[in-house]
């Protein structure tokens, strides 16, 4: 783009400077508008869970309603409670903000398309995500509020306890593709499932499933949402704030997941690679790769409204004693499998395909489950016991 | 103890496994929102067979929006005068004497004394207003004939207040009632005037007749 303005006849620092402002604002408000229509996509997904219809008054099926809430909520009065640490009080959200998006620099929108390929790219993604908890903490402690309080020493007890877990989960793929870069993570996975990093091995799969769990953990979301346990602590940490500082921090919760689904995508699901006579097509990789971080934040919505929520010392529990120990297994078992397996391609591709053909048989079992449930629900309730079928 | 720690991890993932299932098929089953205002949950046939809960609607004796059924009402006015809150006006003038017949064409009965109900007056006014009532349901039991009472409709609100008061008897109802009454008027002036005429007669005749044998 840059180089369209100095052909322009502008001087190569402002050019730079311009252009950078202009891909800064792209991906800024891209974000937004992703975190605003999620939260009427996880509305009705719940809705259509629970066999209700969820919010479809405003535009079409609902689809303006993240608009009208975010007026709602700019236009409300922003209190600041009594005796509150008015400083941090009005910082913590932005804290939380700038955890999200600071994730938008090395963010892979498809093969080739992010703003800056750093050769330490994962290792900034989870660092710089690691902000939140400051911003939640802060958020806590601020606000004069013994519920607060709980939910930010609980959301800080969380964070850092998953961050390993997560950590570790994401050394398989570093140890299988060799670079931290996301592009290069990306690079070595090719565009079928059993290319993926996720089906190399029976330890990748394990990594991804400790990866995917431990960042729902990190991203607050249920079964692991205890810093805001609506039951318990009202709404934890945000209990105090209204107006336009709840609006950033809920929509830094829902740019989150969408951070989540594009790493778990980029790392583990082959992101937007597309087969070798379609690889110039960015566009279309793009798509692909929106596709993928759709599925994933589809999934994560749907966990939400299966799972009850974790006592706390069951979260702990997960992650000390079953996420942890299994990270380093999987990591060990990785490395040894690929120190045996080197130079025997043959094997490797066999077993990944043997990984995906496994997740196909259970993709398979599990629509069958899916058909016995959907015909169980269709019977009456009131209907006597002699007329529902044994399954 | 190890046996115990490979059992968690299992039963873990095979409990979301079915947990999923199950949320994902109700994904697809037919939503129970009925959205009310817009969908008519009475009359409508379908709902009411596919809905899982109770569409019976209210009790029998659920006092709703007040009613009358205007050929039963003898314009007594003992529901205005039993009405603890006045929200009902009732304005009445003459008329011939009827007897008020129900929908199977029967004479109506004086619930309190078993007789015949008799209607000499015709309503000229009847109007109930909805925002006062408190649906107390005294207007129900004193009435005589049963015209008035409670139905089971529950929906009203109404865009202002003018309409939350009922009017029973229309304008052009109104205009016959009373000319109808003028002219019983009339007509009873008329024969009170020829009565008074014949007994004046009938004492001069007297007068006469007594001066005769006089």
């Amino acid at each position: 783009m840059d180089a369209t303005l100095i052909s322009l006849g502008l001087n190569p620092m402002p050019a730079k400077i311009i252009s950078m402002v202009i891909i800064c604002l792209i991906v800024l408000i891209a974000f937004v508008t992703i975190g605003g229509v999620l939260t009427v996509v996880e509305r009705r997904i719940s809705g259509f869970m629970q066999a209700r219809l969820g919010p479809n008054r405003v535009g079409p099926q609902g689809s303006l309603q993240w608009l009208a809430d975010g007026i709602k909520l700019i236009l409300k009065e922003d209190l600041i409670p009594d005796g509150a640490d008015r400083t941090l009080f009005k910082i913590a959200p932005y804290f939380c903000l700038i955890g999200v998006f600071g994730t938008m620099v090395v963010f892979p929108w498809g093969s080739g398309v992010m703003v800056a390929d750093l050769n330490v790219g994962l290792f900034y993604f989870i660092s710089i995500t690691a902000l939140v908890v400051f911003g939640v903490l802060m958020a806590g402690w601020s606000s004069n509020n013994k519920w607060s309080l709980l939910g930010g020493m609980r959301a800080a007890a969380q964070i850092v306890s998953y961050e390993i877990p997560v950590g570790m989960g994401l050394l398989v793929p570093i140890l299988f593709s060799g670079t931290l870069s996301m592009g290069g993570i990306m690079a070595v996975q090719g565009w079928a499932p059993w290319e993926w990093i996720v089906f190399q091995s029976p330890f990748t799969v394990m990594s991804f499933c400790i990866f995917f769990i431990g960042s729902l953990a990190e991203a607050n979301r249920t079964p692991f949402d205890l810093p805001e346990a609506e039951s318990e602590l009202v709404s934890g940490y945000c209990t105090e704030y209204t107006g336009f500082r709840y609006a950033v921090f809920f929509l830094s919760e829902w740019a989150n997941l969408f951070v989540l689904g594009g790493l778990t995508t980029a790392v583990f699901l082959g992101g937007g690679n597309l087969p070798d006579f379609l690889a110039d097509y960015t566009f279309l990789s793009v798509l692909v790769y929106m596709a993928k971080v759709s599925v994933i934040i589809f999934v994560v919505i749907w966990l939400r409204w299966t799972l009850p929520r974790f006592r706390i010392d069951q979260l702990m529990n997960l992650s000390w004693k079953y996420l942890l120990p299994g990270a380093f297994v999987a990591f060990l078992g990785q490395a040894i499998y690929m120190l045996i397996t080197q130079h025997i391609p043959a094997v490797q591709t066999t077993v990944a395909v043997l990984m995906f053909l496994v997740f196909v048989f259970i993709l398979i079992r599990f629509f069958i489950r899916v058909r016995v449930n959907m015909r169980e629900q269709q019977i009456p309730v009131n209907s006597p016991a002699s007329d529902v079928p044994l399954t | 103890m190890m046996g115990a720690y490979f059992q968690n991890i299992k039963n873990g993932f095979t409990t979301v496994f079915e947990g999923m299932s199950i949320t994902f098929a109700t994904m697809f089953v037919r939503k129970e929102t009925v959205q009310y205002p817009e969908v008519d949950i009475t009359s409508n046939k379908t709902i009411a067979e596919k809905y899982k809960g109770s569409l019976m609607g209210m009790p029998d004796n659920y006092r709703g929006v007040l009613i009358l059924e205007n050929g039963l009402c003898t314009a007594c006015q003992i529901c205005q005068r039993t009405c603890p809150i006045d929200c009902i006006a009732i304005e009445n003038a003459k008329c011939d004497k009827t007897k008020p017949t129900d929908k199977d064409g029967k004479p109506v009965l004086n619930r309190f004394t078993q007789k015949e109900a008799i209607k000499t007056r015709a309503l000229t006014r009847f109007d109930i207003n909805i925002a006062k009532c408190m649906f107390c349901g005294l207007c129900e039991a004193a009435c005589p004939t049963g015209a008035i009472h409670h139905t089971k409709q529950f929906e009203m609100n109404r865009e202002c207040q003018e309409d939350l008061v009922l009017r029973f008897v229309s304008d052009g109802e109104k205009e016959i009632a009373v000319k109808r009454a003028e002219e019983i008027e009339a007509e009873a002036e008329a024969k009170k005037a020829a009565k008074a005429e014949k007994e004046k007669e009938a004492k001069e005749k007297e007068e006469q007749e007594k001066g005769a044998e006089e």
